[in-house]
């Protein structure tokens, strides 16, 4: 009696009312997908969410060695920002370093990508290698370049010497243009490989037809360049610009490494100067403020992040 | 792509080819033979390409004189720990959000991914003092637990993106058959989804190796220093910079790290990119 009374009324339930049954199972279902959810949440809301939240907070509160209890001072760190210099000058070098980082990565990674997808002996091997410089841990490649860049022993001022580019060893890692120069290149080194990948994902799902196509009707290799290729990486090439942008901006490991921030602050960008005010000066309510306005830049390109993959999803 | 028949086309794309593929690789091949010549032919004023007499000695002192094994082992220790963690999470939130309704979904979801532009300095600003109460600073722990700030919203959306692509009738028609939705998960998704596991395992592994800035910081002892400051500490500082020790000690550093990327480069990639070409 009971089983045939649920093989009637599980389906005319269903016909009747389709939110009767869905509905019940659903609810179940929801219950299943938050209980999946929540070691992950619960070790996002410690160990990012209430860290970050507590940083935004902390931004408004004098929290020194000297007042180890936090108290609040209201807007106070943000005008010791604006009365600060240094901190303006970090905004103004971060600046420089994500530009030059970023644009430099752009060509060269998408020059190399070019080069990789054409079919040539050796292509495997070196695709395969190419992605070593992203996997090396940040000290060594700062290691590696600042040997490379070392005034006394490196190798870039002897090649440069013998070709006669330079009339003498330059100090490159104790000069502020020379410091710059060394802390991007190795990012861009670091960096090529990540957004090659990108864009050798991006030309593997290209239309061949058409560019054999375009081939027939005359085009040259930088008509096809220009009207097929580059239009058709545009979303990749937008993807690889923030991603850029964004980890360009939160750069720390292979700076620290290489110049410690510095000579002096030439080099201090503003994931440095956090660091310092906080974990050297133990000035922890001022290093907040400036992260706070460190999110602040981060926000333009996050907010373009999310919102190609809430299109993308 | 392109048509390189003409002298031309050939010539651009080789100076391209050599011209990059200099820039890419002459700082490992460096960085190799720098840690097989001697201390005399490190220190000259004009570099050797080749070494004249290799020589093994750099590697020898980095293995058995410093705590170069230490280092790694505890680097081991940590971020071994937090891949598994950081996976073990991300695997059961990707599922859910693949694969369940439930209000709020959508935004939790894209709230945790918008975390990537949480920098991870500020992050530490109030890490370190949240340690600190808990007793968990300079402890191995509270490292571990650390380390998921890198790769927690991106092993999560690499999961979820995979996960997506199991289809829905295989799930119901497993449910039909009366099991219960965890032995679903374990039993029949996660035996398909071994190479995105991987991935994600190695790319928050890949992570917490790689990183300087948070066991610079939250680890004093000695003995609990991991790889990355460990290096810094001992080869270059104000009274030392053995250059020769520096570049053995780093491919040392890099090799297990190298090794197990190229084992499993082709679901690396795929993993990595997956989320953002579409």
């Amino acid at each position: 009696m009971s089983l045939a009374a649920d093989i009637t009324t599980a389906p005319s339930s269903a016909r009747v009312s389709p939110h009767a049954v869905r509905g019940g199972l659903k609810a179940g279902q929801r219950r299943i997908g938050v209980l999946l959810l929540l070691p992950a949440a619960i070790a996002f809301g410690l160990v990012i969410l209430y860290p970050f939240l507590q940083a935004l907070a902390l931004s408004l509160f004098e929290y020194t060695l000297e007042t180890p209890a936090p108290r609040f001072t209201g807007l106070a760190n943000f005008a010791k920002i604006a009365a600060t210099p240094d901190v303006w000058q970090a905004f103004a070098t971060t600046a420089i370093y994500v530009f030059f980082t970023t644009t430099g990565t752009l060509i060269l990674g998408l020059a190399w990508a070019l080069i990789l997808n054409q079919p040539f002996r050796g292509r495997g091997l070196l695709r395969s290698m190419s992605l070593l410089p992203w996997v090396l841990p940040s000290t060594v490649s700062a290691f590696i370049w600042g040997w490379i860049f070392n005034s006394r022993y490196g190798v870039l001022n002897a090649l440069l010497l013998e070709l006669g580019f330079i009339d003498m060893p330059q100090a490159w890692l104790s000069t502020s243009t020379g410091a710059m120069i060394a802390v991007i290149i190795t990012k861009i080194w670091l960096s090529i490989p990540l957004f090659m990948a990108f864009f050798l994902a991006g030309l593997q799902n290209m239309d061949r037809e058409q560019v054999d196509a375009a081939r027939v009707d005359g085009a040259n290799n930088w008509a096809i360049l220009r009207d097929h290729v580059l239009p058709h990486l545009r979303p990749v090439l937008i993807v690889v610009v923030v991603l850029g942008v964004i980890g360009n901006l939160q750069q720390f490991d292979t700076i620290y490494a290489l110049t410690g921030g510095g000579p002096v602050r030439a080099t201090a960008v503003l994931s440095v100067e956090v660091y310092r005010r906080a974990f050297e000066q133990w000035d922890i309510g001022f290093a907040s403020a400036i992260g706070v306005l460190w999110v602040a830049t981060l926000l333009p390109p996050a907010f373009l992040y999310l919102r190609m993959l809430v299109k993308g999803a | 792509m392109f048509d390189l028949s003409s002298t031309v086309s050939k010539v651009v794309f080789g100076l391209l080819l050599a011209l990059i593929g200099l820039f890419l690789f002459f700082p490992l091949y460096w960085l190799i033979i720098s840690s097989v010549k001697s201390n005399a032919e490190l220190y000259s004023i004009v570099p050797t390409p080749f070494p004249l007499a290799p020589t093994l000695t750099h590697f020898i002192t980095a293995l058995t004189t410093g705590k170069l094994p230490m280092y790694l082992v505890n680097s081991l220790i940590a971020s071994g720990s937090s891949a598994a963690l950081n996976t073990l999470l991300a695997l059961y939130a990707g599922y859910s959000f693949a694969k369940y309704r439930f209000t709020g979904r959508q935004p939790v979801m894209l709230f945790m991914l918008s975390a990537q532009m949480f920098p991870f300095g500020l992050l530490l600003i109030s890490i370190y003092p949240l340690m600190s109460e808990v007793g968990l600073l300079d402890t191995r722990p509270g490292l571990i637990l650390s380390y998921i700030v890198f790769a927690l919203p991106v092993s999560t959306y690499m999961l979820y993106s995979y996960f997506s692509q199991v289809p829905d009738e295989l799930i119901e028609a497993a449910r039909a058959d009366g099991a219960s939705d965890l032995r679903i998960f374990h039993t029949i998704v996660i035996p398909i989804s071994i190479p995105p596991i991987v991935t994600v395992f190695l790319y928050s592994f890949m992570w917490s190796w790689n990183d300087l800035l948070y066991s610079m910081t939250l680890i004093v002892s000695d003995d609990k220093r991991t790889i990355g400051p460990g290096l810094l500490l001992t080869y270059l500082n104000e009274v030392n910079s053995d250059w020769g020790g520096a570049m053995a000690a780093s491919l040392l550093a890099s090799a297990p790290i190298v090794a197990a990327f190229l084992f499993l480069q082709r679901y690396f990639i795929q993993g990595v990119t997956a989320g953002a070409v579409k």
